[in-house]
């Protein structure tokens, strides 16, 4: 920003306005008529226009606009994140009533309970962020590498998440909890030698490197087999044992997942184990997808971007390419137009709904339902000690519902800055297509909760506890006489056994319906085409490039490959994304940060591993999840040992 | 202040966010103070998430490190995130002593800080440009009324009043002098001091992303 040169102040109209006629707002601006058009966007024109300020746009807006790219970046909301926004209660409220305007796109069936009166229910509506898409990051993943490169992780902090909590038989007996080595991550000890062997003997199979001609060939002849009979029939595994490794180490949905895929996502979470610690993700505090979103504009406004939000685009000429926005600005747009799904003008409904629904290949869409509860527990007992957050699966089939899919819940409590201390917030989610039953699974899968984390705070705990719940922590400190417990899932009877005496204290419950065109397993992300994703299938003379709505992957995985495909639509490459060294800061004396070669070659090797994984693809047809370009990047990168974290953990596991 | 032992170094870092109109010259006084330069010295060379610098307060041998947001322009049309002011310490917010319109915009800011920002945040209202003196709008006297106003308010949080010039760097160390004196210095430190430091605990900041733990632990293997 030039000091003390007046180029900043506004330029007269004559300056502003481009050179070809337009025709200018019919009505005067109502408000402010002693400024008007105060808020008008002093530009005459961008290269790119995207709307919506959604994680996806948001890394584009800054991959874009690091490259030198001028950007201009607006959201029709009053707040960042668009459909992957972190918002107060205040905030969900009114998103709600809109959402059931019909004012949101793709989402509907909102509904918001606030028990109590003022009085009894109180609350302080900015204390909250609550997120609309919440979601993990594995601590090997193409989306850190990308927060380190673009350097985005300095405005946002990070959490260790290492409980996933499986719900089977009833009870909360399998967890994955702070183990100090991989084989650990299977926590029961009563596990006869053969399992352990089995599960070893996978494990082995699992991290051996890709190109390795017998793992090759036994993924080859096993792609269409569900992960299920691959591991019965090749492994000799036990239910319980697939149980975790399919829906809570792998978080697959279904039973009916494909070998390569749940292979691909098992893998994902041992190559993620031991990268920062013992725990195999991480959460980012104040919020997840909205609070990334926040960083990557931050980036890219450091880089140019300019900002507005509520801002809608009203009307847009390709042949002059002006574009005329509701705050009265025209501005010429160079090259493309972005535009999210929730931000969709009127005038581009039909151009959207054909192209999504023409003759040759109409996209399916895919349903998301969500159950959001605010709870005055901290929910302790499920988190690992010094952490704030927790995954609870319900796999397919372990609910009074019958349920089909997998529910997939996060916890996170006050620690993770997204809500007071004591209280946490239970992100539930389903893909269950049948909305009905989608939301009776989402309440059954709460309600087992409720009953879990009452029956362990009740005042006859002692009774149903044992020796082995409770153990003295053996580090040199002064707690070190507290025996901490650590089996808290396991206590007692099953649920059923038990009736609580109290109810557990709701401060906001918050449920709707996510359509999306992006399927579940992210097919139609990793293998991308002109006739599977909305991306792709707008024609190369559009200006114009609609996004799809976040996916229902409770991790990152996907978004950035989806980024890429958006900007190679644009720059016709995804070579230079964010291929950017910045300078150093010369004073800033970097002790506290290794920004060393390892973690931004990481990033390089990834995008280049991209181009073999597409290889791969067709190699060896339907290795779909994006970790695999991870894989790649470890496996190929035979020069960085850095990068083969369990080169000598795998022979170790042999028992 | 009472335990501060006068021969201890402490250090405490905090977060300082700019505010104000376009071209007040927030980023100029920043560079003054980081910099000691007035060059329009881009943080995009260096993808500035923010700058840094220190300063030392000598009578209560403290060593204050400033972590400094600039808004890389997203105040133009209001679309600062909730990110820049989260734990926010302090904020500057800048107008131009030339420009009467650039006061009234940095009370709103103040008026929208004290809704987004931490309570007990320290502001500082800072008048730029006053190597300009000749073209002054906006007279101390007037700055004087709306702080004893805002006083009235009482709603916790100190107004610091200064007047400066980035060109010429009168004034700029004064500033964050002024506001290193005005941070509860004390209650940081003594709250990092309570957390305790059990050896190989995480750091409370949380998890630091170019520190993978395989950094470590390849060079243990190198050895084995």
């Amino acid at each position: 920003m030039p000091p003390f040169s007046r180029v900043e102040r506004r330029e007269s109209m004559a300056e502003r306005r481009p050179s070809m006629s337009y025709t200018p707002p019919v009505i005067p601006h109502l408000e402010g008529l002693e400024k008007p058009q105060q808020n008008h966007i002093e530009l005459d024109q961008a290269d790119v226009l995207i709307l919506g300020t959604g994680l996806i746009e948001s890394i584009l807006a800054a991959a874009l606009s690091w490259q030198g790219v001028q950007v201009l970046h607006l959201d029709n909301k009053s707040y960042y994140g668009d459909s992957a926004s972190t918002l107060t209660i205040d905030q969900l409220k009114k998103w709600c009533i809109e959402v059931n305007q019909g004012k949101l796109p793709n989402f509907q069936d909102a509904q918001i309970y606030i028990p109590g009166g003022k009085s009894t229910n109180k609350f302080k509506s900015k204390d909250y962020g609550i997120d609309l898409t919440p979601k993990i990051m594995f601590c090997k993943s193409d989306l850190l590498s990308l927060l380190i490169k673009s350097r985005v992780y300095k405005y946002l902090e990070f959490q260790s998440l290492s409980n996933f909590h499986v719900f089977e038989n009833d009870d909360f007996n399998k967890k994955i909890s702070n183990s100090t080595s991989k084989e650990d991550i299977f926590s029961n000890n009563s596990l006869s030698l053969l399992t352990k062997r089995n599960l070893m003997k996978f494990l082995k199979f699992i991290l051996t490197d890709n190109k390795n001609p017998e793992k090759k060939q036994l993924l080859f002849e096993n792609s269409k087999q569900t992960i299920i009979d691959f591991l019965k029939g090749q492994f000799n595994l036990e239910d319980p044992q697939i149980n975790e490794l399919v829906y809570s180490i792998g978080l697959c949905i279904k039973p009916t997942t494909k070998t390569p895929e749940a292979i691909a996502k098992i893998k994902r979470f041992l190559v993620s184990f031991d990268v920062y610690g013992n725990f195999p993700v991480m959460i980012s505090k104040y919020g997840g997808p909205g609070e990334i979103s926040q960083g990557f504009c931050r980036s890219a406004a450091v880089a140019g971007t300019i900002y507005k939000l509520n801002t809608n685009l009203v009307d847009y000429d390709p042949h002059t390419k002006i574009a005329q926005f509701s705050d009265g600005s025209n501005i010429k747009i160079n090259e493309k137009i972005i535009i999210s799904p929730t931000q969709l003008p009127k005038f581009l409904q039909s151009t959207y709904n054909e192209l999504v629904n023409d003759e040759i290949s109409p996209l399916p869409t895919y349903n998301i339902t969500r159950l959001i509860t605010v709870v005055r527990r901290d929910c302790k007992e499920w988190m690992s000690d010094q952490e704030s957050s927790a995954i609870v699966v319900f796999p397919p089939l372990s609910l009074p519902t019958q349920n089909n899919q997998s529910v997939q819940v996060i916890i996170q409590n006050g620690g993770t800055g997204i809500c007071p201390s004591g209280q946490s917030i239970w992100f539930s989610h389903t893909s269950e297509p049948d909305l009905n039953r989608a939301k009776l699974d989402l309440e059954s899968a709460f309600e087992k909760m409720e009953a879990s984390l009452l029956r362990e705070t009740e005042s006859n705990l002692e009774k149903n506890l044992n020796d082995e719940d409770f153990k003295i922590n053996s580090s040199a400190n002064i707690y070190s006489t507290t025996p901490i417990m650590v089996n808290s899932f396991k206590l007692g009877e099953h649920l059923q056994n038990f009736v609580p005496k109290e109810k557990l204290e709701i401060v906001c419950k918050v449920g709707f319906v996510q359509k999306t065109l992006i399927n579940p397993d992210l097919t139609n992300v990793f293998q991308a085409s002109e006739s599977n994703n909305v991306i792709l299938k707008s024609p190369a003379s559009s200006d114009i490039i609609f996004t799809n709505m976040l996916s229902s992957e409770l991790s990152y995985d996907g978004i950035i490959t989806e980024t890429k495909l958006i900007y190679s639509k644009i720059t016709g490459s995804d070579e230079d994304f964010f291929d950017v060294d910045f300078e150093d800061e010369d004073d800033e004396g970097n002790d506290d940060y290794t920004r060393s070669s390892t973690t931004t070659t990481a990033a390089n090797t990834i995008a280049n591993a991209h181009i073999d994984d597409a290889n791969l693809v067709h190699t060896k047809s339907t290795t779909s999840i994006g970790d695999n370009s991870n894989d790649i990047a470890i496996d190929d990168d035979d020069d960085d040992d850095n990068h083969e974290p369990f080169g000598t953990d795998v022979d170790n596991m042999e028992l | 202040m009472s335990d501060a032992t006068p021969n201890t170094n402490r250090f405490a870092q905090f977060k300082l966010v700019l505010l104000g109109e376009s071209a007040v010259g927030k980023s100029s006084i920043v560079h003054r103070f980081v910099k000691n330069t007035f060059d329009d010295m881009r943080e995009s060379t260096i993808g500035a998430a923010f700058l840094t610098q220190s300063i030392n307060l000598p009578e209560s041998n403290t060593t204050i490190k400033f972590e400094i947001w600039d808004t890389a322009g997203q105040e133009r049309y209001k679309s600062l995130a909730p990110m820049y002011y989260r734990n926010a310490n302090a904020a500057l917010c800048v107008y131009d002593i030339t420009s009467r319109s650039s006061f009234n915009k940095a009370q709103e800011w103040i008026k929208e800080l004290k809704r987004q920002a931490t309570e007990g945040i320290v502001i500082a209202l800072v008048g730029n440009k006053l190597d300009l003196e000749e073209n002054r709008e906006v007279d101390q006297q007037e700055v004087e009324e709306y702080i004893v106003q805002q006083s009235a308010e009482d709603d916790g949080n100190q107004i610091i009043t200064s007047e400066c010039s980035a060109k010429n760097g009168d004034g700029v160390l004064d500033i964050f002098n002024s506001i290193g004196r005005a941070l509860p210095v004390d209650e940081v430190i003594n709250a990092a001091a309570n957390r305790g430091r059990p050896a190989g605990s995480r750091q409370q900041g949380g998890i630091d992303l170019a520190r993978a733990r395989r950094q470590q632990a390849a060079a243990a293997n190198s050895c084995c």
